[in-house]
């Protein structure tokens, strides 16, 4: 007896196929150094000018622009470069080996900084767990 | 006469079934007090007695953080080495190996379960975390069981397979572990000895002769091929340039072929410490695994699981 109690005719919903990035960027300028403040900057700029218009296409978790950022953070400018470069060709790679990376929840696959500095202790693998 | 004395009759019946009926009706709400207390008012709930009870059901039950608290209680009381010993099996069920060794060590001495509260500590011992440690202890003396010694033995050896530490002689090795066990075992000790892992440098050396070589060495074909691919093509664009003149776009190349280059050479490195990290968690898995299904070849101990 109640539930019939819009009379107004139904109309077609707006519906948004846009897929959302479950990944927000960072902005802040790290204001450590006056290095880290120039690198802070050209993110940005990568960021609006590219990175936001192409859309969350880097298939690695952490994406490469973040993994050079912490590649700086955690060692020096010269060898996060050679790390980017690195990372970069491993994404080029269109047949990339499955066992290799686990997947993150976005279904990204995750290749942290950790693996890549040199140090076997601080290797992190599938499972999560460093390496003692 | 006939009709009186039978009516008379009748209003004695009535009478007497009424009279019933209301003592019936009176003693109703008593009669569940009558009928279901059964137990003594003055049992103590919590007497020694009744706390061993519920601490050894909690126990069966594998509620051993609750059962730690009975055993507790009671043993404020009474001692008892086999409520000791349940009290620091407890302890080590629930991963709090070092309270589970420290309690083993009050049965040492002077107990029926001397023996077995030893090798319980050795057990709690080796989960600890650290085999360095659970090494010295083995060498300790004054802990020794003579009853399990192999067994103690067995897991001084096992611990070896876990870390980075020296292994012993091959033959002195495999002497401990029954015939059943041998084979697998000394598969692998022979990976421990031997593992299948690759030279960084030498995978590093690989990807400066030709880009890429260094990670299909590691394993990763791919990606190798995809260095190959990328510093060459790269390396050709900086070359044509050159050769046309167009200097700029020339050095450009260039020095994305020279960092495409480094970074390969770099990543072969890294890529080789991966794989080896890979080579030891995976064995690492195969050793708990293969051990913890065969109880790491300690024997059980019955009493616990009874209601001793």
């Amino acid at each position: 007896m109640t539930a019939q109690s819009d009379w107004v005719k139904w109309d077609a919903k707006e519906i948004s196929y846009e897929i959302h990035s479950p990944t927000h960027h960072d902005y802040t300028i790290d204001k450590s150094s006056f290095g880290l403040r120039i690198l802070s900057y050209a993110r940005n700029a990568y960021y609006y000018f590219i990175s936001d218009v192409d859309g969350d296409n880097c298939p690695f978790f952490p994406s490469c622009s973040a993994f050079f950022i912490q590649s700086v953070k955690e060692s020096n400018i010269f060898r996060a470069s050679l790390m980017f470069t690195d990372r970069f060709i491993r994404d080029m790679n269109l047949f990339k080996n499955n066992n290799r990376y686990s997947l993150h929840a976005t279904k990204k696959y995750i290749d942290p900084i950790n693996n890549y500095l040199l140090e076997e202790k601080r290797i992190i693998l599938t499972t999560g767990e460093f390496i003692e | 006469m006939n009709n009186y004395f039978s009516n008379h009759f009748l209003n004695s019946i009535n009478f007497y079934q009424t009279k019933v009926l209301a003592i019936i009706l009176f003693l109703l709400p008593f009669s569940t007090i009558l009928f279901s207390q059964t137990m003594n008012i003055d049992e103590n709930y919590f007497s020694p007695k009744n706390r061993l009870a519920f601490g050894n059901f909690l126990f069966i039950q594998e509620d051993y953080l609750r059962a730690i608290e009975e055993y507790k209680n009671y043993l404020m009381y009474i001692d008892n080495d086999t409520v000791r010993f349940k009290y620091a099996e407890s302890f080590y069920r629930i991963g709090k190996y070092n309270e589970a060794a420290d309690n083993f060590k009050s049965i040492f001495y002077g107990s029926l379960l001397s023996d077995e509260a030893k090798l319980a500590f050795y057990k709690a011992s080796f989960f600890n975390g650290s085999y360095n440690s659970f090494r010295d202890i083995c060498k300790m003396e004054g802990y020794q069981s003579e009853k399990y010694a192999k067994d103690i033995n067995r897991l001084f050896l096992i611990s070896h397979l876990m870390d980075e530490s020296i292994l012993p002689d091959t033959n002195h090795f495999l002497k401990a572990f029954p015939d059943s066990t041998k084979n697998k075992v000394r598969e692998l000790y022979m990976m421990k000895k031997f593992p299948s892992k690759k030279n960084p440098t030498t995978a590093m050396l690989l990807s400066m002769f030709i880009p890429g070589a260094g990670k299909i060495y590691t394993g990763e074909i791919s990606d190798g091929i995809t260095a190959l691919l990328t510093t060459g093509v790269l390396a050709y664009l900086a070359a044509n340039n050159f050769k046309h003149e167009h200097n700029f776009r020339g050095w450009l190349f260039a020095g994305l072929a020279v960092f495409s280059y480094a970074g390969t050479v770099y990543g072969s490195y890294a890529s080789a410490q991966i794989y080896n990290a890979g080579v030891r968690l995976n064995f690492d898995n195969e050793v708990k695994l293969y051990f913890e299904k065969r109880n790491y070849l300690l024997p059980k101990i019955n009493f616990l699981k009874t209601n001793d």
